[in-house]
């Protein structure tokens, strides 16, 4: 399928984080730029990290929101309030929304109060609030939720409610932390169903997220990026760095059902995980 | 029956209360059989019956009402104060106060309040602030330790919604955790009821559930104590039911 690349949305260079002298991860560099089909109205970006446990995924993920300071390097992304081309800023908390595994929401506020809250930086007047929140209700199955707190509400409720709420807030960036862990075979299917509106409903939007799922990171994701300890000089390190990258666009791979391709990827990305 | 004997055996609700009362059952009919002789240690039905009549034609109202006044006068002086040490936990220039607050209450009592006679002179007063000052090494502990439990995820969660320093503090330990005070006002509880109790029995001069006891404990008069007892446990149980429902009623989201 044709696409072309448009301006840089994201950008990390050299992006190293250590706690007291443990080095978690190093020298991690990821662009992504937005990409346009053409016939095709939205393609949200949609980037999968993969890697064993204790890799530094989470961490990297806490250093990209700005919710961990970093060592040594820089996070940039597209500036949406400037509008000469290729405008950039540095990362800071709240720019890039992020949703635990756990879908924490505040325990204190409605599904309408949190949306609601997660709007109030916003220029939008509260009428415009209201309807915008309706809206995404209604979108994305929520609309009976409006008035339940979190302890009300099912696991893919929850998540959607996360989901939205950090879309409201942040600047079209999004990073979920394991979304699919523990999720049965209908709630996959409903954040799968997320994941497609998040595309839609922006050019601009990216979709950052990281699970242990093979098959369905080939399936939704246009970028994988495998997270592993890299071996230098035939030693394997102690810290987590991208050691491979996937560009599912350029071969083909995106964008499609899944197929045999696909499952020889799978087989190179699992042989990529087990040696680092 | 083995069933009931089993251990991590699940019971229906009607098999618990059944059990319940049982025991209640048996513990009156041991209460009766126990003190229906000559001589006996532990006052007899009648006897508790006596005191209570006693008690009430002795103002036990009037005395009750007392130690509840200055149960919430107390609780209400220590709630706020402790609030404001507790919030004020997470600022690095004031956590320390905070904690030497909660090291307080291993203090004995009585050392302290010998203190408090010299400073205050009206009983009333004397008996509030002693109160006050050991609940409030005790709330700020319990209040503390519900901020401590507060998952990093919460305060992520704030931060990622461009919440400042102090939005965070706002939304995620003071709104977020208000159902969790009246929580630990309910477990405190029992703390500042047995307290009060033993103030209002050093400092005698206001009347209040300690006075009569004291004034009981003078004449032998067991019937009196024991009747005072169950007062003061059902006082104490109805108020603990009464905070709870309060919380559950108020906060829909509360399941602690």
């Amino acid at each position: 399928m044709t696409h072309e690349y448009k301006e840089t949305l994201l950008y990390v260079e050299n992006l190293s984080v250590a706690y007291d002298n443990n080095v978690i991860i190093k020298d991690i560099n990821v662009i992504e730029k937005d990409v346009v089909r053409p016939n095709v109205e939205c393609t949200g970006q949609v980037i999968a990290f993969l890697g064993r446990s204790g890799r530094g995924k989470s961490t990297f993920f806490k250093a990209l929101t700005g919710l961990v300071h970093s060592n040594t390097g820089k996070v940039l992304i597209r500036d949406f309030e400037n509008s000469e081309p290729n405008a950039a800023k540095p990362v800071k908390e709240g720019d890039i929304g992020l949703v635990d595994q756990k879908y924490t929401l505040f325990r204190h506020k409605t599904v309408t109060q949190a949306l609601k809250f997660s709007l109030r930086k916003t220029k939008f007047s509260e009428t415009e609030k209201d309807s915008k929140i309706k809206k995404y209700l209604k979108e994305w199955g929520l609309e009976n939720c409006a008035d339940k707190y979190p302890n009300e509400l099912s696991g893919g409720q929850r998540q959607r409610t996360a989901i939205i709420e950090q879309l409201f807030s942040s600047d079209q960036f999004i990073v979920l932390d394991e979304p699919f862990s523990g999720l049965d075979v209908g709630n996959i299917q409903e954040v799968k169903k997320a994941f497609d509106l998040l595309g839609k409903s922006s050019e601009v939007n990216t979709v950052i997220f990281s699970t242990h799922d093979i098959e369905l990171a080939l399936e939704l994701a246009q970028t994988i990026y495998i997270i592993g300890y890299p071996t230098i000089d035939g030693k394997l390190q102690s810290y987590g760095t991208i050691v491979a990258k996937y560009d599912l666009r350029e071969m083909g791979l995106a964008w499609k059902d899944y197929c045999e391709d696909h499952l020889k990827l799978s087989k190179e990305i699992i042989h990529q995980m087990m040696i680092s | 029956m083995i069933k009931f004997l089993t251990p991590f055996e699940k019971i229906s609700k009607t098999n618990k209360t059944l059990i319940l009362t049982g025991w209640l059952v048996l513990l009156v009919i041991i209460w009766f059989v126990a003190t229906s002789g000559e001589k006996h240690l532990f006052p007899s039905p009648s006897q508790v019956l006596t005191g209570f009549q006693e008690l009430y034609r002795e103002g036990l109202v009037v005395h009750i009402f007392n130690s509840l006044k200055l149960c919430f006068i107390s609780i209400f002086l220590a709630t706020i104060i402790s609030l404001v040490l507790a919030y004020s936990w997470p600022i690095p220039l004031l956590k320390s106060v905070s904690e030497f607050v909660t090291k307080f209450r291993f203090l004995p009592f009585t050392g302290l309040s010998f203190y408090i006679t010299m400073v205050i002179h009206e009983a009333r007063m004397m008996q509030v602030w002693i109160l006050v000052i050991f609940l409030t090494t005790f709330l700020t502990t319990s209040l503390i330790a519900v901020i401590k439990d507060i998952p990093q995820e919460e305060f992520d969660h704030a931060k990622m919604l461009k919440c400042t320093r102090l939005e965070v503090l706002w939304q995620v330990i003071i709104l977020g955790r208000i159902d969790y005070v009246i929580d630990v006002i309910r477990q405190n509880l029992a703390i500042t009821w047995m307290m009060l109790v033993t103030v209002e029995s050093i400092v005698v001069a206001s009347g209040g559930l300690g006075f009569l006891i004291k004034n009981s404990d003078k004449f032998m008069n067991t019937g009196r104590i024991i009747a005072l007892q169950i007062i003061i446990l059902l006082i104490g149980l109805g108020l603990d039911a009464g905070i709870n429902y309060l919380r559950k009623a108020i906060f829909r989201y509360s399941k602690i």
